[in-house]
């Protein structure tokens, strides 16, 4: 049992750690992308009607002002594991490194390790890392509603004159056009009705 | 020679009051209604409760933690000589590299690109240390096998590497445990009559979580209008995990905070684990023949006095004193790491 279950859990480890590792694909040609935007802050913001101004305003808290100037210098933060892990090579190969340690060390380990009570601990260490990395990958679907859903109200709350309130991302994007409000409005008409 | 596992045990015996099964009751009351109270404190008034607590508790735990460690500090360090070096040597250079991390960045040293580079170095030094210490202190005892440090530790080093800040805000999250666990072994060695009854009153703490996470995950976000709040829900880790309520992040802060201040400035001195406050003859290296008394006593009235800056400076300048002294008590966190090996 013992013989089947630690080998078992190894194959598992090293299958589940596979598809975080991408590091064997050969590197796709670079073809010429726009140049993206990049978001430095996630915040609410509050759209709202004033019938008696003249032109449109934008208004920031100072606060907030300084977060946006904090992020865009360290724009790194928000970024997904995976989209930092893309543009930084150098944690890429620091994380495969000591991957490449923990298994050989935990290798040797096991090999000079007497104690069967240790082997049965490093099999559920494994086999733990092994369903959580499963589970990692089932969960991703319970993140939340979507942001759009808050903002659907808008069209109807603007001819009415409330406020709608929603999640914001602030996105620095190059060129010199100003600001820009994209906001997330699904249409409920739906293929071919129009 | 004096052996560190013996230093202070026999005052503590010595300090064992009648047990009784009534006593056991009343600290098992003590100890559910300390963490009921605190969760819910934390819960309604997070931000309020986070000022306050770290106001009045942040400088004198600390002080309490010193004393602890110069009580649990061998005259002679003998056998213990190598562990303690690269003890003292790991938090020495690493609260150093620490606190030198945001000076360097503010002063524009590097850009901002390059943090989580930085800060995942600092915390693969932080873990291979650490991993030394257990192969260290492993070592001098033949029955022990903990060679399976440094395989434990590479796989959280690569952790670190995918995700620095993540791995960093985990360390804010895992420090004020640690506490509970200094509480367990010394109840073991003065209490040992608590200690099924502590560790059953420990399974509470996971429903408590749950029941917080339960309550507060839906909860809006907290106002971080201000640059005092928004520190505090940065600390809680909100811009790591913009997704999740920052009331539920910063009311789970406060009360592992809470629960930190509690044993390490009610609990520990309670059960007599630091002795006589005022009194240096629990301290070893005050109480041995040629000892330093006088130094020892000057060390912990400094402290005294540092306690009384912070206040001040509190007082002052909340925001940036805050800011300063969770930069440099990284110090005592690093420290928790050998005192607690050597209890195990």
């Amino acid at each position: 049992m013992k013989r089947t279950l630690i080998p078992g859990a190894a194959i598992g480890a090293l299958l589940a750690s596979a598809t975080f590792v991408f590091a064997d694909l050969a590197q796709p040609k670079p073809s010429p992308t726009p140049e993206q935007g990049k978001i430095v802050l996630y915040t609410s913001l509050t759209v709202a009607a004033d019938p008696r101004a003249s032109e449109a305003r934008l208004q920031i808290s100072q606060e907030t002002l300084n977060r946006i100037r904090e992020g865009a210098g360290n724009s790194s933060v928000n970024q997904s594991v995976t989209q930092r892990l893309m543009h930084s090579s150098t944690q890429t190969m620091m994380a495969g490194l000591f991957m490449f340690l923990a298994v050989s060390f935990a290798g040797v380990w096991l090999a000079r390790s007497s104690h069967s009570r240790s082997h049965k601990a490093a099999a559920a260490v494994l086999v733990g890392g092994i369903m959580l990395s499963a589970a990692a990958m089932m969960v991703r679907a319970n993140a939340g509603p979507p942001g759009y859903i808050r903002w659907q109200g808008l069209p109807q709350a603007l001819k009415d004159g409330k406020t709608t309130r929603g999640g914001t991302d602030i996105e620095i994007v190059p060129g010199d056009d100003g600001i820009k409000l994209i906001v997330p409005l699904r249409s409920e008409r739906r293929p071919g009705e129009e | 020679m004096e052996r560190a596992e013996n230093i202070s045990l026999a005052v503590w015996q010595r300090a064992r009051p009648v047990r009784t099964r009534a006593t056991t009751k009343s600290f098992a009351a003590a100890l559910i209604a300390s963490a009921c109270l605190s969760a819910a404190l934390a819960s309604w008034l997070p931000l309020q409760v986070s000022i306050v607590t770290v106001f009045l508790f942040a400088g004198p735990h600390n002080w309490f933690e010193a004393r602890y460690f110069l009580m649990r500090l061998p005259a002679r360090f003998g056998r213990s000589r190598n562990f303690f070096t690269v003890a003292f040597a790991g938090i020495f250079l690493l609260t150093v590299t620490y606190v030198s991390l945001p000076a360097l960045y503010y002063a524009s040293v590097w850009s901002g690109e390059n943090w989580p580079t930085a800060i995942a170095t600092w915390n693969t030094l932080l873990l291979l240390w650490l991993a030394a210490l257990v192969i260290l202190r492993g070592k001098q005892n033949s029955k022990r096998d903990w060679s399976w440090a440094l395989p434990a530790a590479f796989p959280l080093c690569a952790f670190n590497w995918l995700a620095p800040e993540l791995f960093s805000l985990a360390i804010v999250y895992v420090h004020p445990l640690i506490a509970l666990w200094f509480l367990d072994r010394h109840l073991r060695r003065t209490r040992s009559e608590w200690l099924p009854t502590y560790r059953r009153c420990l399974m509470v703490l996971p429903f408590l979580v749950i029941l917080m996470g339960w309550q507060l995950a839906r909860t809006s976000s907290l106002a971080d209008d201000n640059g005092l709040f928004w520190r505090i829900t940065q600390h809680a880790g909100a811009q790591l995990l913009p997704g999740v309520s920052s009331h539920m992040l910063v009311s789970m802060h406060v009360f592992l905070e809470m629960l930190h201040y509690g044993v390490w400035i009610i609990a520990l001195p309670l059960i007599g684990a630091s002795g006589a406050i005022w009194s240096v003859e629990t301290i070893p290296l005050a109480r041995r023949r040629r000892g330093f008394p006088k130094l020892v006593a000057a060390v912990l009235i400094c402290g005294l006095f540092v306690v009384a800056v912070l206040w001040l400076g509190f007082s002052m300048n909340y925001a940036v004193t805050r800011d300063v002294y969770f930069a440099v008590a990284i110090a005592h966190v690093l420290a928790e790491a050998p005192f607690l090996l050597r209890m195990l």
